[in-house]
């Protein structure tokens, strides 16, 4: 822009400087050129009147003037000049000037010299004996005058030029200088030419709008981000080349892959076959998904198409951690199993013994036997479906009435019902401990102590002995049954509140019990909020204990 | 011109990791069938002419880039890496066929030396996975400890020709089927050692250095 107005400025300086020479040129030499016509006709009308009165002698007698006189005959014939002499000169008669003169009585003409560089201009009068008196002088052209200045106007104009040139370069400067202070940041504190205030206001407003917008996107995706970031679900955003556009933390988890994994393409990230084949069926035809194991967990893998205005702009994967689900569902269908393979085997029995029975195969002595196997195997039923019937009562999770019961209490009222096993096996029963209330459903509380000790007199060993301790440790109550019998395997460990579960399939006909107790104990610490922990060595014994919240004052 | 170049590059990088992975695919599945699992032998072998095919198409792609484009230094050293890669890579899926043939023709499984076959399909395994990973990463480093690795897997199978022959010694009526068991732990020995040979590779295309030499 500097450069600009520099140039206009100093274009406008040549064009004033030249237009102004050349009119004054111009208008000087024609006040001259007049001024000099009018001076010759002046000094042609007095040699006019000195030749009338003296004829040729006048002439003769002028001396060197700075003009030339020529007398010319009415014919034409040059009678005397005061320059040339009279023979060397032709007849005039055809010279405009001269035959105005003749015709009018004066006249006037000029003439170029053949280089242009000089003028001649002539003036001529008829005398009254019909000769004509002509008067002559050279005047120099412009040509020749502008030729003639050319030294001093370069000189000039090459002053003039440095003079503007610094000029236009200062204001040129000056008048830019403003506007590069600008502070666009906040146009309207700007005090400048008032030509710059509608933009300066128009930038402002457009200044306001960006900030708005940026605020408004900024926060969007901020949004977006922190949705995602505590989604517990993994989230991951490609493009319709696979590139990852986005992971959200969960999905950084899966994949095992930090923040710099944008840009990249999904394929490094996950090498699954399955997995690309699930994002390109997406791609193609929408959906697809896939269950697969990463890290350990296992994950559901839902991949959409992400479409606008009909075309496929990428792909979205949500990774759902089914693990649980995935083992609860397992359990399910086990427990399922296991249910419908509890309950025949005690009915095969009872309907052999019944078959036997029906046809007269038995014996007669021994029918008691085959009527106490009905009898047995019926009981085992009836216990096996009470089981069943109180976990899924509990699996229910219906309201059961609460109440403070008293956990030493209920303990010694447990070891005198089974008195009678501990006395079979030869095993030693002894509770200890303070009085503890808790704050629980009682007939659970009641099977989960029967159930543990069952289960410490029944894999006891001859001789063997039982400890139920209650007592309260802290704010909570801690409720132990340790025995000294046979233990379990540290890698059964996990499994044995699993229902059905057994760790030696082929004695359990032989102790007897369904497989549900130590899971009917397992609900009833979680349905009273209790912790489980279980202490075994193989050979030596079995420690589990429980803790439960101390019933307070408010319960 | 030049972003077609960096496309094409980026379509030979993703290929190669595709042919990496469908490797992979394929020794897990073997592992598996090996465990037992013996129906999933039969899915090797179309996997197999799936990375036959991916090593045809990658090497189309790699004259292509070396013919039209002439890359130079970085670029150069990583197309002609590819072109070495896929060789390797195709060995791997071909023993991985090989191991899955002899798996589901075999009848006594579960006997002999299965459990250190395991072991060794593990680390053959763990050697691909790391090689590609490698190559996905660029990862020098990583690379190394895959080279390194080829020691183990390779007393690995030093160990179990010694088991195999006591195995025979005492057993003799399972011969071929303790030969058959010798093949499959010298498949996953040459596994390892290609899963090392790519990793090799991965290091020139990223140093310029092969075998501690310059190329």
């Amino acid at each position: 822009m500097s450069k600009k107005i520099f140039r206009a400025i100093l274009l406008t300086a040549f064009v004033v400087l030249l237009t102004s020479f050349v009119l004054v040129l111009l208008s000087l030499y024609g006040y001259f050129s007049e001024q000099q016509g009018i001076q010759l006709q002046q000094e042609l009308s007095l040699a006019a009147q000195g030749v009338e009165l003296n004829g040729q002698t006048y002439l003769e007698h002028m001396g060197n003037r700075e003009y030339r006189l020529t007398w010319v005959g009415g014919d034409g014939r040059v009678l005397y000049d005061t320059q040339a002499p009279v023979d060397s000169m032709e007849n005039h008669g055809q010279r405009e000037e001269i035959q105005q003169a003749l015709a009018s009585g004066a006249g006037a003409s000029s003439r170029m010299s053949t280089t242009l560089m000089r003028r001649t201009a002539y003036y001529a009068e008829r005398l009254s004996d019909g000769t004509v008196l002509r008067i002559s002088t050279d005047q120099v052209t412009v040509l020749a005058l502008l030729i003639g200045m050319l030294q001093p106007l370069s000189l000039l104009i090459i002053i003039a030029s440095a003079v503007s040139w610094v000029l236009a370069g200062k204001l040129s400067r000056q008048v830019v200088k403003p506007i590069n202070a600008l502070d666009l940041d906040d146009p309207l504190s700007n005090d400048i030419y008032e030509e710059f205030a509608p933009l300066l206001r128009r930038i402002h407003h457009q200044n306001q709008q960006l900030t708005a917008q940026m605020k408004a996107l900024r926060e969007r995706s901020d949004e977006l981000t922190q949705i995602t970031a505590n989604m517990s679900e993994g989230l991951a955003l490609l493009n319709d080349r696979m590139v990852v556009l986005h992971l959200n933390p969960a999905a950084q988890t899966i994949f095992q892959t930090d923040d710099g994994c944008e840009g990249r393409d999904f394929l490094e990230l996950d090498r699954s076959t399955e997995m690309s084949r699930a994002v390109q069926k997406a791609l193609e035809l929408g959906h697809g998904e896939l269950r697969e194991t990463r890290n350990g967990r296992e994950y559901q893998f839902d991949v959409s198409r992400i479409e606008s205005d009909g075309a496929v702009i990428g792909a979205v994967v949500l990774a759902f951690d089914v693990t649980e689900k995935a083992a609860a569902e397992r359990s399910r269908r086990e427990f399922t199993a296991n249910v419908s393979h509890e309950l025949k085997t005690p009915l095969q029995s009872i309907i052999g013994s019944a078959e036997l029975l029906e046809n007269g195969m038995v014996a007669q002595p021994d029918i008691p036997r085959f009527v106490g196997r009905i009898r047995t195997e019926a009981q085992r039923l009836v216990s096996l479906i009470e089981d069943i019937f109180r976990l899924s009562q509990m699996d229910e999770e219906a309201a059961m009435p609460r109440e403070t019961v008293e956990l030493l209490a209920l303990a010694q009222e447990v070891c005198t019902s089974l008195e009678p096993q501990a006395a079979a096996k030869n095993v030693r029963l002894a509770v200890s401990g303070s009085p503890s209330p808790v704050s629980g459903v009682r007939p659970l509380l009641y099977e989960m102590v029967y159930n543990l000790c069952d289960n410490a007199i029944k894999y006891n060993v001859e001789g063997g002995s039982v400890t139920v301790d209650v007592g309260l440790e802290g704010q909570n109550v801690v409720l132990s049954v340790c025995d000294t019998g046979i233990g379990i395997p540290p890698e059964y460990q996990d499994r044995v509140f699993e229902r059905f579960f057994r760790v030696d399939k082929s004695r359990s006909k032989a102790i007897g019990g369904t497989g549900l107790g130590l899971a009917i104990v397992k609900h009833a610490v979680k349905y009273h909020s209790g912790h489980l922990c279980l202490k075994s060595t193989p050979g030596q014994g079995t420690t589990i204990t429980i803790s439960f919240p101390a019933a307070g004052p408010t319960i | 011109m030049r972003s077609k170049f960096d496309e094409e590059m980026a379509l030979l990088h993703r290929e190669l990791t595709q042919m990496g992975a469908l490797c992979e695919e394929a020794i897990a599945l073997t592992a598996q069938a090996l465990d037992g699992d013996r129906g999933l032998a039969d899915r090797v072998p179309a996997l197999e002419g799936e990375i036959d095919q991916m090593e045809r198409d990658i090497e189309a792609l790699c004259l292509k880039l070396l013919l039209r484009q002439q890359p130079v230094a970085s670029d150069l050293r990583q197309v002609s890496a590819a072109l070495k890669m896929i060789t390797d890579l195709e060995r791997i899926g071909d023993q991985a066929n090989d191991i899955a043939d002899i798996v589901s023709a075999i009848e006594a499984v579960g006997q002999g030396v299965v459990a250190r076959l395991r072991t060794m399909a593990q680390a053959a395994i763990h050697m691909v996975t790391a090689s590609i990973d490698a190559y996905v990463c660029q990862d020098v480093d990583r690379a190394k400890k895959v080279i390194n690795f080829d020691d183990t897997i390779d007393n690995a199978f030093q160990e179990i020709k010694i088991a195999l022959v006591e195995h025979i010694a005492k057993n003799p009526e399972l011969g071929e089927y303790a030969l058959d068991q010798l093949m499959i732990a010298k498949y996953f020995e040459r596994i390892g050692d290609h899963a090392a040979n790519v990793a090799e590779w991965v290091i020139f295309a990223v140093t310029g250095v092969h075998k501690g030499e310059k190329l």
